[in-house]
């Protein structure tokens, strides 16, 4: 049996629909997958009955700051500036090192909380809502 | 980038040390592992480079992944014993301006602690005060 660790995770992202580059400085991501419940109880039932509804998600990517610009942190950091935000900046967020454990899709990245802490570094935390449909390859 | 070498980081701080003690009024500085039996009644310093407790700072395998790698610079200073503490604590100056929140080489060091006199001085027969400072290095695979 495998078990996995934190630092073998990373995230991949893309601002406009282009292609996936990493994200360098990621410290952490999570996803948080929700499916509403539609309740189907019929009368004279005893006990409350549901089905499954629509699927929805949000997450946050935590970064270091690194002031680079040669990879994609810098364009995820600013994302939240994105004024007539389309949703297609796309995301994967990778569970191991082999690049094929992962949950695509696309995101509107929601807030972002920039800190500076002394001595402590520095650390950008984006919130995102996923936009449509989740691929899961886990 | 590449996996961070320690003897480099510890010949620069060492090598911090010794340069602004030779220069006058100057000083013996000994290192670890360095032989130094010390005149009675002279001044004297041992700086004492240790690595310490390092951690993940991001995501990523063997490559394309950052350590954060930590340290501790202990720094003796030995005066005459009798003399009172301030020869002891002109030297202390020199030696905190040196590292007290400076970046050098990419070595972070942190605010320094001390001087405190020790109250048991090793070896004997000197006034000893003690400073550490603790550092970081980021490491980049």
């Amino acid at each position: 049996m495998a078990f996995f660790r934190g630092e073998e995770g990373s995230v991949s992202f893309e601002k406009d629909g282009g292609t996936n580059a990493a994200i360098t400085s990621t410290r952490s991501w999570s996803l948080t997958v929700n499916k509403e419940l539609l309740e189907v109880t019929d009368h004279g039932d005893t006990s409350r009955a549901y089905v499954g509804g629509l699927i929805s998600g949000e997450g946050t990517v935590e970064v270091l700051y690194t002031a680079s610009s040669s990879d994609e942190t810098n364009d995820f950091i600013s994302d939240i500036f994105t004024t007539e935000d389309g949703g297609d900046a796309t995301f994967e967020l990778f569970l191991d090192t082999s690049g094929t454990k992962k949950l695509s899709f696309a995101g509107i990245i929601t807030s972002a909380e920039y800190s500076a802490t002394v001595g402590e570094l520095e650390v950008i935390t984006c919130n995102f809502t996923v936009n449509g449909a989740i691929t899961e390859a886990i | 980038m590449a996996a961070i070498d320690l003897n480099t980081l510890r010949y620069t701080i060492e090598g911090r040390m010794k340069t602004e003690f030779d220069a006058m009024p100057a000083y013996h500085v000994a290192f670890h592992n360095t032989p130094y039996v010390p005149t009675p009644n002279s001044t004297w310093l041992q700086c004492l480079v240790s690595f310490g407790v390092n951690s993940y700072l991001t995501q990523g395998g063997t490559t394309g992944s950052d350590n954060s790698v930590r340290g501790v610079m202990a720094i003796n200073i030995f005066t005459p014993k009798g003399d009172g503490p301030g020869a002891n604590y002109t030297i202390t100056k020199r030696a905190r301006d040196l590292f007290n929140r400076q970046v050098v080489s990419g070595i972070i060091f942190d605010a320094v602690n001390g001087p405190e006199v020790v109250a048991t001085p090793i070896p004997e027969g000197f006034f000893q005060t003690q400073m550490r400072v603790t550092f970081e290095a980021f490491e980049s695979l």
